[in-house]
């Protein structure tokens, strides 16, 4: 993956290279057959916090700015791609909160690691070259401040 | 040039989906022309007949078919520019399909002055797409590489397209011309030049962005396209020799880059896709092993290690992955949800395809070394049961976007 130009981009394309890291970890314990109690607590305070940051930055700031462009396919697909994130990580959350070693983690973990490796793709490759095209110096610095303020 | 400028990126299904299904059936007639006419594969050199036809239904209704269709789909992604004209991309399409349909029943059935017309139709749909390539490069930013390719595959295009219309009108009205130059410098234009660049430019994001790995270093890129012009450019005119050998310097550095990239990766299982890339890999460096060396085991070893061995296989392994991505991302609604890639990827069959695919290919080189007919008809009959297999995953995912792919949360990780 290219590494974006803008701020704003760049501070997105970090958090992605994070959950595609710890989703990876996720991805191979379970598909080894071990629920790490540790590592689902950690995905589920990872996930909780890119829910409640990451997406909702995207969706107020950003995608309305990818429709305008005239990218509002990709940005309605992504969108679609947070409501089903937000659904599946939801249960996860709860689960993994409840009891970190309970064997439906699994079947969720897995399909959870899909969905965001799949959507970081996506992001990765349409999202942040666009914002690259679109945000002067200016707006990047406003997004990127609204941004860490967050 | 075109107007009617499509909004976004992302193509409607059915574009993509038209070209990938007509492939899929060009590659059923290619193997079963070529099983059933197995007999006449040892014996082939160049001319005319089933076994020409069966080369061509690969490289024109298989290898450029997708090509279009992939490359309109993806390169938008890479250049940031949309395509320029969807009624220019279903125009293309209806040209390309019957001309191939009309080019190669006409060589099977020996008549060459019926191969005109589809040869026309094949050389105005890749007009056509070589437009639209045109504008797209034109005013595209970002991923330099992927564009510089892009622009040198598009130069190989329009060559390639000059030596083919001058090898017809050999075949139809006599044009005198020196026919084995002509021959081969249509070979290397359409397999290292068109399609070769074309591959090797889309691998640089594509095959990183699916394995979640780093890109090649963009200068090791450069370095290996400039090396790999000049190479087709030589092959072009006649300089075998040096030719192969740099063009093999520039395969390995690409072969490298990639591996280094791969190893990288944060997605542990690749899955049969990658196999096959793998394998494609290996060919496209013998087939400019056994260019240097002179041909050892002839032109027809050269010629299947390349086209059904390096080309063919990297595109079903590519396509072995992005059916289903781009499946899901079409299937995907406000109402429905996204569904998941795995639920639209038929594993097993995929490495069932994968398995017949490569003993297809394998047989077929043994058997112009052992010179033992049932080798071919085994290889021809294996990659008929391939191309069946392809058919079925192109079936089964146009099903599973009808039926919104599968509810069911997946057991295993999806491969990379």
């Amino acid at each position: 993956m290219e590494m974006p130009v803008r701020q704003v981009s760049r501070r997105l394309h970090e958090e992605h290279e994070a959950t595609l890291a710890l989703w990876s970890r996720v991805e191979a314990s379970l598909a080894a057959g071990k629920i790490d109690a540790a590592l689902m607590r950690s995905a589920a305070v990872s996930l909780a916090a890119e829910i409640e940051r990451h997406f909702a930055f995207e969706e107020k700031e950003l995608f309305p700015r990818l429709a305008a462009a005239g990218e509002g396919d990709i940005a309605e697909l992504l969108a679609e791609e947070h409501v089903a994130i937000r659904a599946a990580g939801e249960r996860f959350i709860a689960l993994a909160k409840a009891d970190p070693a309970d064997q439906r983690l699994k079947p969720l973990g897995l399909e959870l690691a899909e969905r965001l490796v799949s959507h970081v793709q996506k992001e990765e490759m349409s999202l942040l070259p666009a914002l690259d095209d679109l945000l002067d110096e200016g707006a990047d610095h406003e997004l990127a401040s609204a941004y860490a303020a967050l | 040039m075109f107007s009617n400028v499509s909004r976004s990126r992302l193509l409607p299904m059915s574009l993509p989906f038209r070209f990938f299904g007509a492939a899929t059936g060009f590659q059923i007639a290619a193997w079963a022309l070529l099983l059933a006419h197995s007999k006449e594969v040892l014996s082939f050199e160049a001319g005319l007949g089933p076994v020409f036809a069966s080369l061509h239904l690969l490289t024109l209704g298989v290898l450029a078919m997708v090509a279009i269709g992939a490359t309109l789909q993806l390169l938008p992604v890479a250049t940031r520019q949309p395509v320029r004209a969807l009624w220019a991309v279903k125009l293309a399409w209806w040209l390309l399909v019957p001309g191939v349909a009309a080019f190669t029943a006409a060589a099977a059935s020996y008549r060459p002055d019926l191969m005109g017309p589809g040869a026309m139709a094949v050389t105005l749909a890749l007009a056509v797409y070589a437009v639209l390539l045109f504008l797209n490069l034109r005013n595209a930013r970002g991923m330099r590489v992927v564009v510089m390719h892009g622009w040198a595959a598009l130069a190989c295009l329009v060559a390639l397209a000059a030596t083919g219309i001058a090898l017809v009108a050999r075949y139809e009205h006599g044009l005198a011309l020196d026919h084995a130059a002509f021959r081969s410098a249509h070979v290397a234009l359409a397999a290292y030049g068109f399609m070769g660049l074309l591959a090797v430019g889309l691998s640089q994001f594509l095959l990183p962005m699916l394995a979640l790995a780093p890109p090649p270093p963009p200068r090791t890129a450069m370095a290996t396209l400039s090396a790999a012009a000049v190479a087709i450019v030589l092959a072009s005119f006649g300089l075998t020799d040096v030719a192969s050998l740099l063009g093999l310097a520039a395969a390995a550095i690409h072969v490298y880059s990639m591996e280094r990239s791969l190893k990288a990766r944060l997605r542990s299982p690749l899955g049969s896709s990658f196999l096959l890339v793998r394998v494609s890999w290996a060919c496209l460096l013998a087939s400019l092993a056994l260019a240097a060396l002179g041909f050892p085991g002839g032109t027809l070893l050269f010629g299947l290690v390349l086209v059904p061995g390096w080309l063919l296989t990297f595109l079903l392994g590519v396509m072995q992955r992005i059916l289903p991505f781009l499946a899901s991302v079409h299937a995907s609604t406000a109402a429905r949800g996204m569904p998941l890639i795995s639920a639209m990827t038929p594993a097993r069959l995929l490495g069932v395809h994968a398995a017949l695919h490569v003993t297809a290919v394998v047989l077929l080189m043994v058997s112009t070394l052992t010179n033992l007919p049932w080798l071919v008809r085994a290889g021809a009959a294996a990659g008929l049961a391939a191309a069946a297999a392809f058919a079925l995953f192109y079936g089964y995912v146009l099903a599973k976007v009808r039926t919104y792919g599968n509810a069911c949360p997946p057991s295993q990780p999806a491969p990379a």
